[in-house]
């Protein structure tokens, strides 16, 4: 049988990736191309969709070269649908539907969220993990229950990264290639811990006060030579990670999983992976990472995560291949994980 | 391919400020694609911009409205980057492209 073929297409935040990929999770081409600010700035809707808008043609072309295919061999067309910032994401949903219509192809919108965590799961084979995704824009700890990624807890105001973000714009730091790796390799220097604010509500987390109260203290500490800029990158993360680690936990126990698995741009950080991988191997379970080929934002896990829904009978109507800046996680059927799950069954019971 | 914009005064209009936006692909298979593309997304403020899309004779017609100049002037110039984005991806993919 001719192996399924998909091309996926992500540019819901600074990032826009054109990637293809077969149904048993193979890459054949995963471009991408990072609208990057001057230090001390951060991207705004409409020039980072000018960055789209520049970039996304050539990378179709670079992806269906790389991955020595034609349009013919194309099984769907995948799109981010959201969350994210609507400029940007109209740049690739406009792109499907022009393709869809010239190659006669069917369409499929993705929740950004979901590709994350099924592109992980494929990655690095976890099965059945609680998920922290942690990104640029979102902060939640999801685990799988009963036809849906659920909810388990979450940023009640910025997403960590963003927080990190910002925290790099105090100190422009350099936003290549992004604000947080700058900020993992300064921590590294760190030799005091500043006291930070500390937000775990519940479940929840909460970052904003955090950077109100670190961009008021670095600008006041530094001034004093009371600590180098080294220093509150290390306090900061392993504040704002340890926060993360404990949400993470509390949802183990609740769920009665043991494993974890680690997605979005901030996941490729190695402090936090080390962080979080202490927690597992203490309740007996494994920790699932990546490192920034799929942790951050990409083509192919759009097109991995639309094909797995395509196959068990899902595309998206011409009509309805809209966009969309709120769009969460436990909205989408994972119609592919109903499956999965009935056939752990059938194995474990003959 | 021919655009053309112009303000319309002929008192026809609701809202007091418009324009007209007319492109011409010599297609008609263009010019409905590019039109299929764009009106899946309706205008974000349809209390203070309207846009109005026809196609005929390979050519794409638009008609902005607005309440204030300054929405029809974000509507306008959003609009226009993605017709140009719609237009240049047929140039790329359509014709002479491998099927």
């Amino acid at each position: 049988m001719k192996k399924m073929i998909a091309l996926g297409f992500e540019g819901s935040a600074n990032k826009i990736g054109v990637g293809v990929v077969t149904l048993d999770g193979t890459i054949l081409s995963n471009p991408r191309h990072t609208y990057i600010t001057p230090p001390g700035q951060g991207f705004l809707p409409r020039e980072t969709a000018q960055h789209h808008l520049q970039h996304i043609l050539p990378l179709i072309k670079s992806a269906l070269e790389t991955a020595q295919i034609t349009p013919k061999e194309i099984d769907c067309l995948c799109y981010t649908k959201g969350p994210g910032m609507g400029a940007p994401l109209q740049v690739a949903a406009i792109v499907v539907r022009v393709l869809s219509q010239l190659w006669k192809k069917p369409i499929v919108a993705v929740n950004h969220c979901v590709a994350h965590i099924e592109m992980g799961r494929i990655v690095t084979g976890a099965d059945d993990p609680v998920v922290l995704y942690v990104s640029g824009g979102n902060t939640q700890v999801i685990a799988y229950s009963e036809g849906r990624y659920r909810i388990f807890g979450e940023t009640i105001d910025i997403a960590v990264g963003n927080c990190l973000d910002r925290f790099a714009r105090v100190l422009t730091l350099s936003n290549d290639p992004s604000p947080g790796y700058n900020i993992e390799q300064l921590a590294k220097k760190g030799e005091q811990y500043i006291d930070l604010p500390y937000a775990v509500k519940g479940m929840d987390v909460s970052f904003s006060g955090i950077l109100s109260y670190i961009e008021a203290t670095a600008v006041e500490k530094l001034k004093n030579s009371e600590c180098t800029p080294a220093d509150l990158c290390y306090s900061l993360q392993e504040n704002v990670f340890a926060m993360l680690v404990e949400i993470t936990e509390r949802a183990m126990a609740h769920c009665d999983k043991k494993d974890v698995l680690i997605v979005g741009g901030v996941g490729c950080n190695e402090r936090l992976q080390e962080m979080m991988r202490t927690m597992c191997s203490e309740r007996g379970g494994r920790l699932f990472a990546t490192d920034d080929r799929y942790c951050i934002d990409n083509g192919a896990m759009i097109a991995y995560t639309g094909l797995l829904a395509f196959v068990h009978g899902a595309s998206t109507l011409f009509e309805e291949s809209t966009f969309t800046q709120r769009f969460r996680t436990d909205e989408v059927e994972a119609i592919w994980r109903l499956k999965e799950e009935s056939e752990k069954l059938k194995r474990l019971h003959g | 391919m021919a655009a053309v914009a112009s303000d319309k005064a002929d008192g026809q209009t609701q809202w007091e400020f418009s324009c007209d936006l007319e492109v011409d692909y010599e297609s008609e298979e263009s010019a409905s694609i590019v039109y299929a593309a764009l009106a899946v997304d309706k205008e974000l403020q349809p209390d203070k911009v309207k846009r109005q899309m026809s196609v005929s004779n390979g050519k794409l017609s638009v008609h902005f409205e607005a309440v204030e100049a300054r929405f029809l002037r974000a509507s306008y110039s959003a609009f226009v980057d993605v017709l140009t984005l719609a237009t240049k991806t047929i140039e790329e993919f359509g014709k002479g492209m491998e099927l």
